[in-house]
């Protein structure tokens, strides 16, 4: 069992949650606005949690493997939620409470990007988004519904190194030239080499196996100008968790976007062949070091036709992601039509040419 | 009395003579300046062109001769035409049998039925012909034809028209059949593959989460430092290709 924090308002007691347009803490209730760093990050008045026991049938073993159970503050209701979560809302009175253990000692994040665009934000980009594309449903057009949105801190690591490393091509010079009877084609090839070193700074990699990692990459990048010290009074209003995945389980995922890296950088260098082919990359990674941060994202669920969808907005940029199903009726008779219209101009075009 | 009778068959006289001379009147088509035609000749090549004449209105007329004298020869060829028909509608073709040379004319709407091509064709039945005869006789035969065909709306040679200004050359083959008729499909199944490459890259829109591929947007700026650089050259190889001969093109 861990204890909860609320953010409460001084001066009439009511949960602040943070306001994205003041970047403050603000009291829907008397609207009162406070500093980031007003706020106490533990407070005296902390109520310590209480054990709900079920008076019936008791919790098998490994029942409630993954599972904590909290006490709201406000109303005294119980909050259960899985052990990697660290702000939520309780479902009895709706206030705002931070899970303070998960975020306390050595699980402290070292940052966090405070959310920059609000829920309004999120739902209008996701009609843009979809209103946007081609060869959607109509029935999903007209039957989707957003069944959830929430504001998520997703724990992410961020790496921080200098790579140094090589890098192999095969490269292709072709030169073509003719006399009166033959065409030639010379083809000369290359084994080209390139090292060097990149440094690389604050490559995120999702530390929660609750969010899709290619959901999570695809709402980058954020803009780590505007990051800031954690303080849990920015949690206040949105959903947290925390990491469940470690830096050392993440570094794989680091350091094969820097090799990718390295090979695109120093194929960049490559110059004056008609085609490059990667051989292959070595790397090391030299004065590496990692940094826990939150980064904000808005998570919006739709379903239709029993399947569920799931799209992302970056908290902070606005960048919006999400897969939406296609007709495929529509794009095959798109196709069809398409398809003939053109082959009729390159047949009327070969009568003109013809003509001509 | 007898002075009254005499005046009024001296004027049926003169009446009958002028109806005589008028019926007895024959117009002249075959016109021989040079003497290369015998008179039965002439009289059954202006019987042809008579007909010619009365069928399609269009008359054609046909002139031997052994130079134009002082004037060109347009203007020869255009004076005895004038010279030798009233009617606006027609062609004449003069052959300058001392210089070797052809001249024609045509008036009036004479050049729907005969164009170019139709006159050269014309010129090449008498040209090929051995006797002067035969030649103009082959050579109303190709007028006759043309006129038909013209007058009915019809075509000749391989379904050529043979209007004026519609088929001054002969074209070729791959004129005659224009783009076959192969070809749709084939364009259909190009026009199709590009078709459904176009939708499908408009429709893989849909599809926008997908994992990065590096970090390189997290590259320090100005970090990258390139501290070894190789180029070997490994091989080469010359390929050689006949190139495709002109009639293999078409």
């Amino acid at each position: 069992m861990s204890t909860i924090l609320e953010q409460k308002c001084p001066c009439c007691g009511g949960a602040v949650e943070f306001d994205v347009g003041a970047q403050r803490l603000k009291c829907p209730f008397c609207d009162t606005e406070f500093d980031i760093t007003a706020m106490p990050e533990d407070t005296s008045n902390q109520v310590e949690q209480i054990n709900w026991n079920s008076q019936g049938a008791q919790w098998g073993a490994g029942e409630t493997d993954g599972m904590s159970v909290y006490a709201c503050n406000s109303c005294g209701g119980e909050i259960v939620a899985d052990q990697t979560t660290g702000a939520t809302s309780c479902p009895y009175c709706g206030n705002q409470v931070v899970m303070k253990g998960q975020f306390s000692g050595a699980l402290k994040p070292d940052l966090v990007i405070p959310f920059k665009l609000d829920k309004k934000a999120a739902k209008e980009a996701l009609k843009k988004h979809i209103s946007t594309k081609k060869f959607v449903p109509k029935s999903f057009l007209a039957d989707n519904r957003l069944e959830e949105i929430k504001g998520v801190y997703v724990p992410h690591w961020l790496f921080t190194c200098d790579a140094i490393g090589n890098a192999n091509y095969k490269a292709k010079k072709v030169k073509t030239w003719s006399d009166e009877n033959y065409e030639y084609t010379e083809t000369s090839y290359f084994d080209v080499y390139r090292s060097g070193n990149i440094g690389f700074d604050n490559i995120p990699v999702d530390g929660s196996t609750k969010m899709p990692d290619d959901l999570m990459e695809s709402v980058e990048p954020f803009d780590l100008s505007q990051v800031v010290d954690f303080n849990t009074a920015y949690l206040a209003g949105y959903l947290a968790d925390k990491y469940d995945v470690t830096a050392e389980e993440s570094m794989p995922r680091a350091n094969e976007r820097i090799r990718q890296s390295i090979i695109d950088s120093f194929r960049e260098t490559v110059k004056g062949y008609d085609e490059v082919e990667n051989q292959g990359a070595n790397m090391n990674v030299a004065n590496g070091i990692y940094k826990y941060a939150l980064y904000p994202v808005w998570l919006l669920n739709t379903k239709w036709n029993g399947e569920n969808f799931t799209f992302a907005m970056n908290g902070q940029t606005g960048k919006f992601v999400g897969n939406i199903p296609t007709d495929k009726k529509a794009v095959t008779k798109a196709s069809l039509l398409l398809g003939a219209g053109i082959g009729a101009v390159i047949y009327g075009i070969m009568w003109l040419i013809e003509l001509l | 009395m007898i002075k009254k009778i005499f005046a009024v068959i001296i004027a049926a006289l003169i009446c009958a003579s002028f109806v005589f001379s008028a019926s007895a009147y024959t117009q002249e088509y075959v016109i021989d300046y040079a003497d290369k035609l015998s008179s039965s000749e002439i009289e059954e090549l202006d019987a042809l062109a008579e007909k010619l004449e009365a069928a399609y209105g269009v008359t054609v007329l046909f002139c031997i001769t052994e130079g134009t004298g002082d004037v060109t020869a347009d203007e020869f060829s255009s004076g005895t035409y004038g010279d030798y028909t009233d009617n606006e509608n027609g062609i004449i073709i003069v052959h300058d049998d001392w210089n070797k040379a052809y001249f024609t004319f045509i008036s009036g709407n004479a050049d729907k039925y005969f164009s170019d091509a139709a006159v050269d064709s014309m010129i090449d039945a008498y040209d090929t012909n051995e006797s002067y005869y035969g030649g103009i006789y082959a050579c109303y035969e190709l007028a006759e034809e043309y006129l038909e065909n013209g007058y009915s709306g019809g075509y000749v040679n391989d379904g050529e028209p043979v209007y004026a200004g519609e088929a001054d050359e002969p074209k070729t083959e791959n004129e005659k059949d224009g783009v076959s008729i192969i070809w749709l499909p084939v364009s259909l199944l190009i026009g199709l593959l590009v078709g459904f490459l176009i939708i499908n890259g408009i429709a893989s829109k849909n599809k926008s989460v997908k994992m990065q591929e590096n970090a390189t947007v997290y590259t320090r700026p100005g970090s990258m430092v390139i501290t070894g650089s190789a180029d070997n050259f490994l091989y080469n190889n010359v390929e050689r290709r006949e190139k495709p001969k002109q009639a293999e093109k078409k």
